[in-house]
C-alpha cells in the first residue's frame, strides 16, 4: 500500500505519542504550528510516491513480497537501488529545502537487515526472521520508521556498564520469557514524533561487558513508557506568531529532532533483533552510519540546489547578476553542491551484496562523502550569504512591512516607508525580495540550518568519526609500497 | 493508439520534462500519450531522462515497438521522427 501524505498525517492523529515541549504536554502535536511544517514535511515523502515525474525514483518492487513499495521503506538490492535512493533523497531536499527524516528509518532497515542475518549465522538466533517480518507490516503500512541510535552516553570516558547513570545508554534490565524490558533514552532523534513506529540500534561497539546495552528492537511509538522532548530550533517561535508567513522563510516545511525516553519499555520477542550479541554491535553501527553517511550526498546536495537558486534570485533582486565574482561564486556553489553529489553516487556505485543479500555502500567512499558534507555546506552557506548582503540579517518583519501605523511627515506609512527604502531591481517587488532573503536566513542560520549546517557536522556521527574509518579504510601500506616501487625502495 | 511515458525521478535534470512531453505531445494529436503501466499494453513507450544517465527502468512495462529514449531538449525532434516511423 503507498499512502498519500493526507492519509499519512490522518494516521498520525491515531498516535497516543506523547510529546513536551516548553515544559508542557502537548496535546494535539499533530496540529501544532511548530511542529505541523516538520509533519508536512514527511507527507511530501508519501505524495511524490504517486506523482508519475518522480515515481521511478520514489517507489521500488519489494523483495519480501513483491509488491510496489516507497523507497523508504525498501531493501536495496542492486547498486542502482543504492544510486537511486542517494537521488530519491536529493528529490526530496529540492521539494522541501529541509530535512525529511525519512532516511534514518530506511538506513536502519538495511543495516539491521544483513546483520541479524548474521547474528543468525553465529548463534542460530531468530533475529532475522524476526526482521523480516517486521519488515513486511512496515512495506504493507508504508511506515515512517525512526531508526534511532544516538544515545545521550553521559560521560564519554567511560564504557556504558561504567556510567554513574546506567540510564545514559540503552539497555536491557529484565529479561522475560516473552520479551525484554529497556530503560535508557535515544537523543537528537530526527522525525521521532512524526514516525509511528522506532528500531532501536546500539550506539557504538560493545564489550562483553556491556552486553545488556547490545540490544536492537522494534516498538510503537506511543508505547507505555515512551515519551519525548522537543528539540528546539534557531526562531522556532516565529512560527506561533499570528499569520507567521514571510518571516519564516520556509512556511511549508521544517525538520524537527528531540529526546525520546524509555522508561521500562516492554519489547515482545517478536521485535527484537539483538539482545546481548554484544559483538555484533559494532557491526550494526558501522552499516547504518555507512549508509546515513551515504544518505547525505542526496539530501544536503537537494537543500543545496534550492539554497544556490536562492542565492541566484537574491543576486537578481539586488541587480548584481551581471557582476563577474557574483557569478564565480555562483559556480564555486554548484561546483561544491556537485562534489557532494559525486560521492554519494560513488559510494552507491561501489556497492556490494551482503550474506543476508541487500546492497551495502562502499564505506571509504561514504565516509569521504560525509567528511565533504561536514565541510561543504558551511562553505555554500557563507557564499550564500555573502551573495545576499546584510539586509538577509537587519530588515524589518514582516508586521511592519504591513503596517498602516503613520510614521512620516507625508502621511506615509511604516509599510510603505518600508517598500520604499528596501526596494531592489525593478525585477522583483519587495516582499518579493524579502521572500526570498528570508529563505536563506531560514537555511544559513534559522530553523532549517539545524538540518543544514550543524545536521550536515554531527549528523551519522561528527567529522573525527569519518576519519577514523579513512584511516582504517584507506589502506597506507599499500601506498607506501606503491612509492617504494616507483622511486626504487627494495626493503 | 497509446504512447506509455516514464518519466526518470527527476533527481537533477538538465531541462524540463514535462514540457518536453507537452512538445511531443503537440506534434501527434491522434496519439493518446498516457503514464506506462505495469500490465497494459502500449502502441509505444517513451522514456524521458532528465540527464545523459537516462536511469528510468521501464522493462516492467510492454509495448508493441521498440523503446524510445531521450534526455536532452534537442531530442525532440528525434522522437517525433521515431514516432513517425514507428506508426507508418
Amino acid at each position: 500500500m503507498l499512502m498519500t501524505g493526507a492519509q499519512y498525517i490522518e494516521s498520525l492523529r491515531k498516535m497516543k505519542t506523547r510529546v513536551y515541549m516548553f515544559g508542557e504536554l502537548v496535546e494535539n502535536w499533530v496540529d501544532h504550528p511548530i511542529i505541523r511544517p516538520s509533519i508536512d514535511c514527511v507527507a511530501m515523502t508519501y505524495d511524490l510516491a504517486h506523482d508519475p515525474e518522480y515515481a521511478d525514483l520514489m517507489t521500488a518492487t519489494s523483495n519480501l513480497t513483491g509488491e510496489t513499495v516507497n523507497r523508504f521503506c525498501h531493501l536495496h538490492q542492486s547498486t542502482d537501488d543504492l544510486r537511486k535512493k542517494v537521488k530519491m533523497q536529493r528529490l526530496l531536499g529540492q521539494k522541501t529545502a529541509s530535512c525529511f527524516q525519512r532516511c534514518v528509518g530506511m538506513d536502519a532497515f538495511n543495516a539491521v537487515f544483513s546483520t541479524t542475518y548474521e547474528i543468525d549465522q553465529k548463534y542460530g538466533t531468530a533475529y532475522h526472521e524476526n526482521f523480516k517480518n517486521f519488515m513486511i507490516e512496515v512495506q504493507n503500512n508504508d511506515w515512517i520508521v525512526d531508526g534511532a541510535m544516538t544515545d545521550p552516553k553521559g560521560d564519554r570516558g567511560l564504557a556504558p556498564s561504567a556510567q554513574r547513570d546506567p540510564d545514559l545508554f540503552m539497555h536491557i534490565v529484565e529479561r522475560r520469557e516473552d520479551g525484554i524490558v529497556v530503560c535508557g533514552a535515544k537523543a537528537h532523534q530526527t522525525g521521532t514524533i512524526n514516525s509511528p513506529w522506532h528500531i532501536i540500534m546500539p550506539t557504538q561497539a560493545m564489550r562483553e561487558e556491556d552486553a545488556d546495552y547490545a540490544v536492537s528492537f522494534a516498538t510503537p511509538s506511543d508505547a507505555d513508557g515512551i515519551y519525548m522532548i522537543y528539540g528546539r530550533q534557531s526562531c522556532d517561535t516565529r512560527k506561533l506568531e499570528e499569520g507567521a508567513d514571510l518571516d519564516l522563510g520556509n512556511q511549508k516545511f521544517g525538520g524537527q529532532e528531540a529526546l525520546v525516553v524509555f522508561d521500562h519499555v516492554f519489547i515482545p520477542n517478536k521485535y527484537i533483533f539483538m539482545a546481548g550479541e554484544f559483538d555484533f554491535a559494532g557491526m550494526m553501527v558501522e552499516r547504518f552510519a555507512g549508509y546515513h553517511r551515504q544518505s547525505y550526498g542526496g539530501c544536503k546536495v537537494g537543500v543545496g540546489d534550492v539554497l544556490i537558486g536562492a542565492a541566484a534570485l537574491a543576486a537578481e533582486y539586488n541587480g548584481a547578476q551581471k557582476a563577474s565574482h557574483i557569478k564565480d561564486k555562483l559556480i564555486e556553489m554548484i561546483h561544491l553542491n556537485e562534489t557532494l553529489y559525486c560521492c554519494g553516487i560513488a559510494c552507491s556505485a561501489e556497492g556490494y551484496p551482503t550474506a543476508a543479500g541487500n546492497y551495502q555502500i562502499d564505506l571509504l567512499l561514504a565516509n569521504v562523502c560525509k567528511q565533504n558534507v561536514t565541510r561543504f555546506p558551511y562553505d555554500i552557506t557563507r557564499l550564500a550569504e555573502d551573495i545576499a548582503g546584510g539586509l538577509m540579517v537587519t530588515m524589518p518583519s514582516q508586521a511592519d512591512f504591513k503596517s498602516d501605523v503613520v510614521c512620516g511627515k507625508n502621511g506615509e506609512t511604516v509599510a510603505e516607508i518600508c517598500d520604499k527604502f528596501f526596494s531592489g531591481s525593478p525585477a522583483c517587488t519587495t516582499e518579493e525580495r524579502m521572500r526570498v532573503l528570508r529563505l536563506i536566513e531560514n537555511m544559513c542560520l534559522g530553523s532549517a540550518a539545524v538540518g543544514y549546517r550543524t545536521e550536515s557536522l554531527h549528523g551519522a556521527g561528527s567529522p573525527q568519526a569519518q576519519r577514523i574509518m579513512i584511516q582504517r579504510q584507506g589502506n597506507l601500506a599499500a601506498k607506501k609500497e606503491l612509492a617504494k616501487a616507483i622511486c626504487g625502495i627494495t626493503k | 493508439m497509446k504512447c506509455g511515458v516514464r518519466f526518470c525521478g527527476g533527481c537533477n535534470p538538465r531541462y524540463n520534462r514535462r514540457e518536453a512531453l507537452n512538445e511531443i505531445e503537440s506534434r501527434f494529436k491522434d496519439i493518446d500519450f498516457v503514464n506506462a503501466l505495469v500490465g497494459v499494453p502500449h502502441d509505444l513507450l517513451l522514456v524521458i531522462g532528465g540527464c545523459t544517465n537516462c536511469c528510468a527502468a521501464y522493462e516492467q512495462f510492454d509495448t508493441k515497438t521498440d523503446v524510445m529514449k531521450m534526455w536532452d531538449v534537442d531530442h525532440i525532434d528525434m522522437i517525433e521522427k521515431q514516432i513517425k516511423e514507428k506508426i507508418k
